[in-house]
């Protein structure tokens, strides 16, 4: 099934929001599961940074819908930070690329609740930002539902302390 | 003066022979404005890579000891470095972390360093070109020969790799780095290497507690990748450290078994011939220079770590990536994927060791009570032996002329007697 005709502007921007604004709320509460349903099979993530210093394009994360899966499925093997994410997210634009492939571009703020991160004594409870960035997405028309074919965080930030096993 | 028992505690962990060094290393402000005095200013260190600057007039700016830098590539192809400091006021003069010359500042001329705040000119070789109104401000006084950039000794070697010494009388890298890099040269230097990856973090710690890390194998307990791809693998047990002079040591290889790690996607880089020239296939080799370098090559993968001491609780760690500049896109894809999946900052080994030592900063604060930190682990130095550090400390203290063992003692300068290849030969 494909959609015969092109969107309105409203339409294509309230479920571009949609799709987005849930998938930062799954990110945030951990529910991978929940957050991969809202992908492709195809789907293609990546994590990219320019960096002035070397002045080249870098990538920092790469993986499939299935290397994601394995991701989240390893987390509990690592010692990782825990801090709490919040993602703020604001979409800016959105645009019809064919009747079944649309293109949004979303900022995103996310900032760090720590946990067990620093001398918690002093520093638990206490919120940093942790980086600035943007969604490049891709969104396709796939049996019935709009879901994220493509990924690209593209990060301002380039100073992420002792990083994360997270992803963005 | 009597001994609390918290002293007791932090003091007397195991036997006496055990080696250990005082955390007042590690915690002590003063002994750490020594150390950028009597190391940091005076030993070569590992600045950056000639691919990141490719083009004539491309340049680079780091801070060495607080000290700004900058290394530049001159119309003659010549690599050099000078102190990033207008000789007029003390200015910074270039702002950028890199860029190029020919592009001309709002004030200034292109293929120059031209000083925003008083128009002084630079040619990319250090001269001074112009100065606004000499004549009428200086008279005879002051000539533009008498205002070059502060030159610093600039080398590149090992792999193409810019080293830079901040004393201008400093004896030739290759008496300092010895024959440390003997291992790795064959698999860096057979053809041109690329730099594809860089980032940096700030850390809450003492930056020797990174090189430390760096230096011993034993807490890969830590990491779920490296026990599954390595410890838990043939080959990891008979690894060992070979100390040289200096303060350097290498690690010998092993062969990695990257599919061991769950569901890992690198199950293709193990299908695959991608390495490093004359490298076996997932060989993992590395080698610690003297005061906070590292060279870990790793399969498809070249991680180059280098420090820059803030102070004595905190210290910026850049991590740089690298490829064969010959690689096709599909092996630098595969180059990248595997550097990050590992190292990178959402890799799964670097934030890691990032949060051990930024644990290990907590726990040996600025004003606490000493501790005795063990180095003490020996199995005739194989790969969870503890040389690489009683190395490391042998030749800092031989630098700061006091022991890391009893740091306010005049005793002990001759910490562990570690046996060094080269030793007698030490810079």
């Amino acid at each position: 099934m494909s959609i015969d005709c092109d969107l309105l502007v409203h339409e294509r921007r309230s479920l571009a929001e949609e799709l987005i604004y849930s998938g930062a709320s799954y990110l945030d509460e951990r529910n991978w599961d929940a957050w991969l349903e809202l992908t492709t099979p195809d789907f293609h993530y990546r994590i990219g940074a320019y960096s002035p210093e070397i002045r080249r394009e870098m990538t920092w994360l790469e993986h499939d819908r299935e290397g994601l899966r394995a991701l989240f499925a390893l987390l509990g093997k690592h010692h990782s930070d825990h801090a709490v994410w919040f993602r703020q997210a604001t979409l800016q634009r959105v645009t019809q690329e064919s009747q079944d492939t649309l293109r949004a571009i979303t900022q995103v703020v996310i900032y760090a609740t720590s946990v067990d991160v620093g001398d918690v004594h002093l520093e638990s409870g206490s919120t940093r930002l942790f980086a600035v960035g943007r969604y490049h997405d891709q969104i396709n028309w796939f049996e019935g539902r709009w879901l994220l074919a493509d990924r690209l965080v593209q990060l301002d930030t380039r100073q992420l302390g002792i990083g994360s096993h997270n992803i963005v | 003066m009597t001994t609390s028992r918290l002293s007791s505690w932090k003091r007397n962990l195991g036997s006496p022979a055990l080696a250990y060094v005082d955390s007042s290393i590690y915690t002590d402000p003063e002994i750490f404005e020594h150390e950028l005095d009597k190391i940091w200013r005076r030993t070569w260190l590992l600045a950056l890579h000639e691919s990141e600057l490719p083009e004539i007039y491309d340049y680079r700016t780091l801070t060495i000891a607080r000290e700004p830098v900058i290394v530049i590539r001159g119309e003659d192809n010549q690599i050099r470095a000078f102190l990033n400091i207008c000789p007029h006021r003390g200015a910074l003069l270039l702002r950028e972390p890199a860029g190029n010359l020919k592009t001309a500042s709002p004030t200034g001329s292109g293929k120059h360093i031209t000083c925003m705040f008083h128009s002084w000119q630079f040619d990319a070789q250090g001269q001074c070109t112009a100065i606004p109104r000499r004549r009428a401000g200086y008279q005879e006084r002051l000539e533009c020969s008498d205002a070059s950039l502060h030159q610093v000794a600039c080398e590149v070697a090992y792999g193409g790799f810019v080293w830079v010494h901040l004393d201008g009388q400093a004896p030739p890298l290759a008496e300092y780095i010895g024959s440390a890099f003997d291992d790795l040269r064959p698999h860096l230097e057979a053809e041109p290497l690329e730099v594809f990856h860089h980032h940096k973090a700030i850390v809450s710690t003492n930056y020797k507690l990174w090189h430390d890390t760096n230096s011993e194998f034993y807490h890969d307990y830590m990491h779920h990748f490296n026990r599954v791809t390595s410890m838990q693998q043939p080959g990891y047990f008979e690894r060992h450290y070979t100390p040289f002079a200096n303060g350097h040591v290498t690690v010998s290889s092993m062969t990695v078994k990257y599919n061991a790690y769950e569901h890992s996607e690198h199950a293709l880089a193990e299908s695959r011939d991608l390495s490093f020239p004359g490298l076996e296939r997932n060989g993992w080799k590395l080698l610690d220079l003297f005061p906070g370098m590292t060279v870990n090559l790793r399969g498809s993968a070249l991680r180059i770590d280098t420090m820059t001491p803030i102070s004595a609780d905190k210290v910026l760690i850049e991590f740089r990536g690298l490829g064969l500049k010959s690689d096709t896109p599909e092996e630098r894809r595969l180059r990248v994927r595997d550097h990050n999946t590992i190292w990178g900052p959402f890799g799964r080994n670097l934030p890691e060791d990032l949060l051990g030592v930024t644990n290990q900063g907590l726990g040996m604060q600025v004003g606490s009570e000493p501790l005795h930190v063990l180095h003490g682990r020996q199995e005739n130095s194989a790969i969870h032996d503890e040389v690489g550090l009683r190395c490391y400390y042998q030749e800092w203290s031989r630098r700061m002329g006091r022991s890391a063992r009893a740091p306010y003692s005049d005793t002990h300068l001759d910490l562990y007697a570690v046996r060094s290849v080269g030793a007698g030969e030490a810079k």
